[in-house]
């Protein structure tokens, strides 16, 4: 029996960029009967710009000593909150000296080790699984979905919970709701940029550009994604992509989420559909 | 050339005190970072493999000084695929932070904006606790362009179309003008605090 009840950290982003991600999380997971607390008063995990690990730590045991005294465990849907909470609560398990010391800062960071952290995407596949989801699937979601999976999903080894270049938990989730998974070899798991989105353009573009040529050419209908960057990247970015290299992308791009959400037969607005920056109501006339 | 009397062999062992540089001596070369390196696609000569080799041999200011340690995306699969455990990723990150605080010491200058951008962002968590979109971005290009007006300029020139295309979808309205902040703001100024007093 799987766990019914996580405590949700939605990461910054939920609030503006990838308001669709936080809204189909929730409504996914109140159709799937299993209950989200969000987590009081949590704080940024240090995304990819703290790159001193021990304020990384001291962010996310925060964080973690809130799970810990409401006794849940953690879900996040962002694959960078969550690649930094997992890490902190690693390495925070692993060292009394460290908890020590960052108890030390301040009363709220003391964190005894007792919560577990986990993407979304794990949770679907890997807690509630493919089976009960199978069997909640109300409509056929007949797509071609291009699977992205970015970087944090399949590394690095220390967090990761799925193959580092050919993961497979999207693609099993994608079969589930009746879509097909587009072959899209090496590019499911290759950086979309984004973390050179504000300070190198060029390249930063470059990286997407790659990604939404691949899944086009692989004649995707859509991409579907689990992480915020890559979708200000490839969705929000796309037109901006579109006229630096004066190419026609114009691929619909979905959080797993918001496609799971379809097939168990949630309504389009509740899932934030309207809010993906691509159109996409070429998706919506695919749901049967 | 590699001037063998300007090596610093004390540079290693520094790198391997910062958290993130421990495993710098189990690399044996084999340059699987770089062929795996999604970068080496856009720009042939980016080469991590080496970064590695000149910070063994010490070239201390030769490594802290190259523009590429700033162009890393931090995609981990260097780290993924390293059969030596090297953790290239966090590694950079390492060499990173000690090129930063050389630089706040006066003693080199990084030709890169993202020392800047990562200081905003930093700037916002420990200011309010959750990131802020538009405090991030007035301050990142205040201090890029090297003014505020210049910044507010240059800003309104890139969000232009993107901005507008956030609007209409509500992702960036009145409510985004102002930051989210969480209740306990002091420990987010002690952490950030704690931890650069540590550094010294």
């Amino acid at each position: 029996m799987s766990n019914r009840k996580y405590g949700y950290y939605p990461g910054c982003p939920s609030e503006s960029t990838a308001i669709e991600q936080d809204m189909s999380v929730k409504a996914v997971f109140e159709k799937l009967g299993v209950e989200l607390e969000e987590l009081e008063d949590w704080n940024c995990c240090g995304a990819a710009e703290v790159e001193d690990p021990e304020i990384v730590y001291a962010l996310n045991a925060r964080n973690l000593a809130i799970a810990e005294k409401k006794g849940v465990n953690i879900m996040t849907p962002c694959s960078i909150c969550y690649y930094n909470l997992e890490r902190s609560n690693k390495a925070l398990k692993g060292s009394e000296e460290l908890r020590a010391k960052i108890r030390g800062i301040d009363d709220s960071l003391a964190y005894n080790g007792g919560v577990e952290v986990k993407h979304v995407l794990d949770v679907l596949v890997n807690d509630i699984g493919i089976e009960e989801l199978s069997g909640k699937i109300e409509k056929k979601v007949n797509v071609k979905v291009a699977p992205y999976y970015g970087c944090y999903i399949g590394r690095p080894p220390l967090t990761a919970f799925d193959d580092p270049d050919a993961p497979v938990l999207m693609d099993q989730l994608i079969e589930a709701i009746g879509g097909e998974a587009v072959p899209f070899d090496y590019r499911k798991a290759k950086c979309c940029g984004g973390p050179l989105m504000m300070t190198m353009q060029d390249i930063a573009f470059k990286m997407a550009r790659d990604v939404l040529e691949g899944a086009k050419n692989a004649g995707a209908d859509c991409i579907a994604l689990a992480c915020p960057l890559c979708g200000m990247m490839l969705d929000a970015k796309q037109e901006d992509i579109e006229e630096a290299f004066g190419i026609k992308i114009g691929l619909p791009v979905l959080y797993i989420t918001q496609l799971l959400g379809l097939a168990l037969g949630i309504d389009a607005s509740k899932l934030g559909l309207n809010k993906n920056v691509v159109d996409t109501k070429p998706i919506l006339g695919k749901v049967v | 050339m590699i001037k063998t009397w300007e090596l610093d062999p004390e540079f290693k062992y520094e790198i391997m005190k910062e958290s993130g540089g421990e495993h710098l001596t189990a690399c044996f070369q084999c340059s699987t970072c770089t062929l795996g390196c999604p970068l080496t696609e856009i720009i042939p000569t980016y080469n991590p493999r080496k970064i590695i080799q000149m910070s063994l041999l010490g070239m201390r200011n030769e490594v802290l000084t190259n523009p590429d340690l700033w162009v890393c995306l931090i995609c981990q699969t260097c780290t993924a695929r390293c059969p030596q455990d090297v953790r290239i990723a966090d590694l950079l990150g390492a060499i990173r932070r000690i090129a930063e605080r050389e630089e706040e010491a006066g003693k080199l200058k990084i030709e890169s904006v993202r020392p800047s951008f990562d200081k905003a962002f930093m700037h916002q968590i420990q200011k309010y606790g959750r990131l802020y979109d538009m405090g991030l971005a007035m301050e990142y290009y205040r201090e890029k362009e090297g003014s505020f007006f210049k910044g507010m300029m240059t800003m309104s020139k890139d969000y232009k179309k993107f901005g507008m295309r956030l609007f209409k979808k509500g992702k960036m309205g009145v409510k985004s003008m102002f930051p989210v902040k969480v209740k306990d703001r002091e420990v987010m100024k002690k952490i950030f605090e704690h931890m650069e007093a540590e550094k010294g």
